[in-house]
């Protein structure tokens, strides 16, 4: 898995082992170049890994996921490394980047580890767990998830007790308390970066009552919920863990937003909510499902269709911007809206509530760099020095840009930013050798 | 010959296998079969850590072969193959049973039902395994070259793309220039450059290199062979209307032919038979050859209605999809229409505005500067009437409770949006399948976009479906890469599931030479006697040999007789 | 074979990889239901089905045979729709001889998007097997 420890000379190096870094980087291995991937996660497979099904032909998610990242973490010429960032990436002539990876040490031998929990079921310590998006919690001593890759556990050393129970219950010693982080200098050809995006943080929008009320979710924890590696083995709210009938969905979250300072169309969430739905009224029948959206954006290939299926499926969809949501006491929410049709204020009771939350720019992206500038586009997503005919090259030559990092985008969208990205970035090599 | 040992995996694909079909009943009904030695149901199957698991068990237990039923073989018969072949196997020992499309989804609403098929179509599987053999397949040579076909901007960045990646490229363009589409489009919404600029630009890059040749007024008229090498025949229409045909051997052909614009249909929101009705096309090439007074047929134009979606989203007509660029297009030549010219007013009839991503800013300036914005259903289209020079056009806007506003007009635009093109010839050609939205279609969406279902071609640009220019040169990036990969190394792979004669049993009829396509059988004479002979790299496996030949001397390898009977058996 | 299905008929089809099997396996992803006991042989083309198989499976029970054909989509050629053909027509004569009726054996042209077709064309052929088999 992570071989090749003492190697500091590859031909790219590609940032974030997300679908669209993953992508590049097999690109570029598969035709010849060595690559070095970094991700800062414990795991490879970004957000994409954790999504139940993708729209709109309603594949498995880690179906499609997996199998990339075993070739990812299987393939000769890509080396990995998990729980590390880069950075001081600086050019150097022509023909050369150097720069610094810091990793951080994760306690335990990945080649040791057998998975076999044995040190999640000793560890005493129970925290949130940031993979399931605080469904559920989880112990100090953790596999990240089921389906993550490396399939090992790790030490969260910031909520270890040091007791050293889970070095007890290890069957193989693959626990380490020794480790240091690492730092390793390094020199490559070419970057592609595809350090992906942040969702919006509902906690800013208070009136949506998000840490407030209990079953006001995002969607991204409805995504964990339906997820065929789902934390529970029902859909369920979270504050009495009752089976929800009447579910509501609050689209732009955190998007189409000046007053959040976000003002551009995030491009997935009206999909991944019109999917959600369908998933939803296929695993409650009776439940009632309603959009309130701002106007449905189903722009892609076979995703106006997709749209039209849900609504034939009785998925309820209606116009209108929300203005608060208040909580009841028996853990229901009224939505207080705008119905653009009417014009009217109107309140209507739900059992829960799921807020489409939006996407946005990783920051401390440009501050990767030393000497060159990295150029940012207004909204602080990677600027693209040349949109129209060359999407993924960046301010700096030899530096490529895919899937979200530059901006929103859709799964297959992203993958093919990544095609485009290693093109350049093969192109860059193979002109630069 | 030593008994067979085979490993069986059966998925629960995290449920969507296990929530319908009874993973482990369907285990234990095979685990006694003949030749399975071993037996397992996993979460999921095409995990890293059970392929791995895959490997160890092959290797510990010294199997000759694995059956994985999980989902369509389209999605993971390849990654069992590698997980053969990491573990010593040969990847045709490996055998694929389809339990998900097949049974847990097809039969949700029967468990049982499901359950019963599943157990059957595994034991197919095993009966196929009892056969299924190691097979070497023949390497032919790959010629490292690419047509693209179409010189837009798709085609002219994957040539580019191809050409500094040291392959030649023959670029073949239709038309007497390049460009398609893109040269036409003058302001664009995102640079200071024009259409025209950014083609010239790729244009004088394209003539600059040494490997690309550009061949205009040129169409490929026929096509032979296969990923590798196709063998094309190109018609050049060369001055006065002479022909000059034009033979060319490729590796890969890359697709990118582009749309055609929607035209209204005669008398839509009275096109063609209403004055002031004009197309959207028509709109920007107006607006961008004058200036001061915006003029249509010697009058001023002060109000412009533009209705949307015609020609898309609809749910009984030919389109169904959204053509996804015309909201920012139609958007953004209205903002340059209240820019250049003095008392524009604009009114947007449309069927909700899908400026995705970044373009809705163009959006939110359109609505700041004062545009109107009116929303229809399409049970509810706007109609159009004429008065004196004026066209009358009256919408239920359903943002202000179906009331009815009517706009008095000087110009009606029609946003049509992309449309496949019309003239096909070469995507039958090269029999390109086509999706439901009639545009070619990828393998698969997420997992090869930029493949096609015949192999050694791909696509790139609007020719998939409706594109803007960054995501056409996207996929026009990304089909370069799939193409240079096929051909990078010089060397292909071709399939050893070939037809096989037993020659003993034959005695040449000619009927099999009629009835292959590809020109891979012929007669010879051996040991005295008149038998056919395969010719096996030219040989597709399509099996068109076998049930004609009058003796049953022809089996396609891995789908032979005796393996069909056997599975048949599995399966009764 | 085993006990009889009151519910459905038991029917063999054979599909090809590149057409019919992608219909196939999407009217299972978009949950369009058709009779379990619908069993599917995937194969290259429709063109390489041999007479002798289709017998083979009415000899071990198996109620109906449907071909899913390739039809003018086939990615070996035009000549696909006339040979398929003219194989069922050859296997029609064959099963007439031995008194099977030969509306036990159907064929209809798949492309790679036709599930609805699929399915319909399932259920209707169930529906004709189940009451020839009462008769």
């Amino acid at each position: 898995m992570e071989k090749n420890i003492d190697k500091t000379s590859y031909d790219a190096l590609v940032i974030g082992a997300g679908i669209a870094g993953g992508e590049a980087a097999l690109n570029l291995a598969n035709t010849g170049y060595k690559v070095l991937l970094v991700d800062k996660e414990l795991s490879v497979g970004g957000k994409m890994i954790m999504l139940s099904k993708v729209f709109p032909t309603l594949d498995c998610s880690a179906c499609i996921t997996t199998p990339k990242v075993s070739e990812i973490s299987r393939h000769s010429n890509i080396t990995i490394f998990t729980g590390a960032q880069a950075s001081n990436i600086r050019k150097i002539g022509e023909k050369e980047f150097t720069a610094r990876i810091n990793k951080q040490p994760r306690y335990v031998h990945i080649e040791d580890c057998t998975s076999c929990q044995l040190c999640e079921e000793a560890c005493p310590v129970s925290v949130s767990d940031q993979y399931q998006y605080g469904l559920i919690g989880r112990k100090a001593a953790f596999i990240p998830f089921s389906i993550c890759s490396p399939k090992a556990a790790a030490i969260d050393i910031e909520n270890c007790t040091l007791c050293g129970a889970c070095e007890r219950a290890c069957p193989t010693n693959c626990i380490d308390f020794t480790m240091e982080p690492e730092i390793i200098d390094i020199k490559v050809k070419t970057v592609v970066l595809a350090t992906g995006f942040k969702l919006f943080d509902p906690l800013d929008i208070p009136r949506y009552g998000y840490g407030k009320f209990k079953n006001v979710i995002t969607a991204m924890q409805m995504e964990r919920e339906i997820a065929p590696t789902r934390p529970f083995n029902t859909i369920l709210r979270p504050k009495d863990g009752k089976v929800p009938d009447k579910i509501a969905y609050v689209l732009c979250v955190g998007s189409r937003d000046a007053s959040v300072g976000n003002p551009i169309c995030s491009q997935i969430c009206c999909m991944y909510s019109i999917k959600q739905a369908q998933l939803l009224m296929g695993a409650l029948p009776m439940a009632d499902v309603t959009i309130y959206y701002i106007n449905i954006r189903s722009f892609g290939k076979g995703f106006e269709e997709f749209y039209q299926q849900a609504k034939g499926m009785g998925v309820n969809f209606v116009k209108g911007k929300i203005g608060r949501i208040t909580e009841k006491e028996n853990g229901n929410l009224i939505l207080r809206y705008e119905d653009i049709n009417s014009g009217k204020l109107q309140e209507e009771e739900h059992d829960m509530v799921i807020l489409s939350t939006g996407v946005l720019p990783n920051e401390g992206i440009s501050e990767l760099f030393e000497g060159d500038t990295l150029g940012l586009d207004k909204f602080n997503f990677i600027g693209q020095s040349d949109a129209l005919a060359g999407p993924s090259r960046t301010s700096i030559d030899g530096v490529f840009v895919a899937g979200t990092a530059s901006g929103p985008m859709d799964i297959p969208d992203s993958i093919l930013s990544a095609g485009s990205a290693s093109s350049e970035a093969i192109s860059y090599l193979i002109q630069h050798s | 010959m030593k008994k067979k040992k085979i490993g069986v995996y059966i998925c629960h694909c995290g449920g969507n296998i296990s929530d319908y079909v009874d993973v482990e009943k369907v285990r234990a009904a095979i685990a006694d079969e003949g030749i399975v030695l071993l037996s397992k149901t996993t979460m999921f199957a095409c995990s890293d850590s059970n392929q791995r698991d895959m490997v160890e068990d092959i290797k510990a237990n010294d199997l000759d072969g694995v059956v994985v039923a999980s989902c369509s073989p389209k999605l993971h018969l390849q990654t069992f193959q590698n997980v053969s072949m990491r573990a010593d196997l040969n990847k045709y020992t490996y055998v694929h049973a389809n339990i998900r499309e097949q049974a847990s989804w097809a039969h949700s609403d029967d468990k049982m039902g499901a359950t019963e098929k599943a157990i059957h179509l595994v034991r197919a599987a095993i009966a196929k395994s009892r056969y299924a053999e190691a097979l070497e397949s023949t390497k032919v040579k790959a010629i490292k070259k690419v047509a693209v076909i179409g010189a837009g901007i798709a085609g002219l960045k994957a040539a580019l793309s191809l050409s500094e990646k040291d392959c030649d490229v023959i670029l073949i363009e239709r038309n007497s220039v390049v460009g398609g589409h893109v040269a036409e489009f003058t302001s664009l919404s995102t640079t200071t450059e024009t259409g025209y600029q950014i083609i010239t630009r790729l244009y004088s890059e394209v003539l600059k290199r040494g490997n690309i040749s550009l061949l205009t007024n040129s169409e490929v008229i026929e096509n032979k062979g296969s990923v590798g090498n196709f063998s094309l025949k190109i018609r050049k229409i060369t001055n006065n209307d002479n022909q000059e045909i034009i033979d060319v051997n490729v590796g890969s052909v890359l697709m990118a032919t582009g749309f055609d614009s929607y035209t209204p249909g005669e008398g839509e929101y009275g096109y063609k038979s209403l004055e002031n009705v004009i197309t959207l096309v028509d709109f920007k090439k107006m607006i961008d050859s004058q200036n001061g007074k915006l003029v249509y047929n010697g009058k001023q134009i002060r109000d412009i209605v533009y209705i949307y979606c015609v020609g898309s989203r609809q749910s009984d007509g030919g389109n169904t999809y959204c053509s996804r660029n015309c909201c920012t297009s139609t958007i953004h030549a209205s903002i340059i229409a209240r820019h250049k010219f003095s008392d524009i007013n604009n009114y947007h009839f449309n069927r909700g505005i899908r400026t995705y991503g970044k373009q809705e800013i163009l959006y939110a300036e359109s609505l700041g500067s004062g545009d109107i914005y009116l929303q229809f259903n399409e049970d509810s289209i706007p109609e159009i009437s004429v008065n004196g020079d004026k066209a009358i056009v009256k919408i239920n806007d359903i943002l202000s409770a179906n009331r009815e506003v009517e706009v008095e007009a000087d110009l009606v635009v029609l946003v049509g949006g992309m449309v496949p093109r019309a003239d096909n010839s070469v995507g039958s050609l090269f029999k390109l399948p086509k999706g439901r939205d009639r545009f070619y279609n990828e393998v698969h969406m997420k997992l090869r976009p930029v493949e096609t279902a015949i192999d050694g071609i791909t696509i790139a640009g609007a020719c998939q479906g409706p594109k803007n220019i960054t995501e056409s040169v996207n996929s026009a990036l990304a089909a370069a890469t799939k193409s240079y990969s096929i051909l990078s190394k010089g060397e292909l792979e071709t399939s050893p599931l070939i037809a096989v004669i037993e020659e003993d049993k034959c005695s040449w009829c000619g009927a099999c030479q009629e009835a292959c396509p590809f020109d891979a059988i012929h007669m010879e004479e051996k040991e005295g006697r008149t038998i056919a002979q395969i010719n096996n790299t030219v040989c597709k496996g399509c099996g068109m040999c076998a049930p004609v030949c009058k003796p049953d001397a022809i089996n396609l390898i891995a789908y032979s007789s005796s393996e069909i009977m056997s599975m048949i058996d599995a399966l009764a | 074979m085993g006990e009889l299905n009151k519910k459905s008929a038991k029917i063999l089809v054979f599909s090809t990889e590149k057409i019919s099997d992608p219909a196939i396996d999407m009217a299972g992803l978009l949950k369009l239901h058709y009779p379990p006991t619908v069993y599917t042989i995937s194969l290259p083309c429709s063109s390489g089905i041999k007479p002798s198989w289709i017998l083979h499976a009415f000899e071990r029970g198996f109620d109906g045979v449907f071909i899913a054909a390739d039809g003018s989509d086939c990615i070996y050629g035009e000549s696909c729709t006339e040979k398929t053909g003219h194989i069922v027509a050859n296997t029609h004569n064959q099963m007439k001889e031995k008194e099977i009726d030969p509306a036990r054996l159907r064929m209809a042209a798949m492309c790679s998007v036709c599930s609805e077709s699929f399915v319909k064309q399932m259920r209707s052929f169930n529906e004709y097997l189940l009451k020839t088999r009462e008769a």
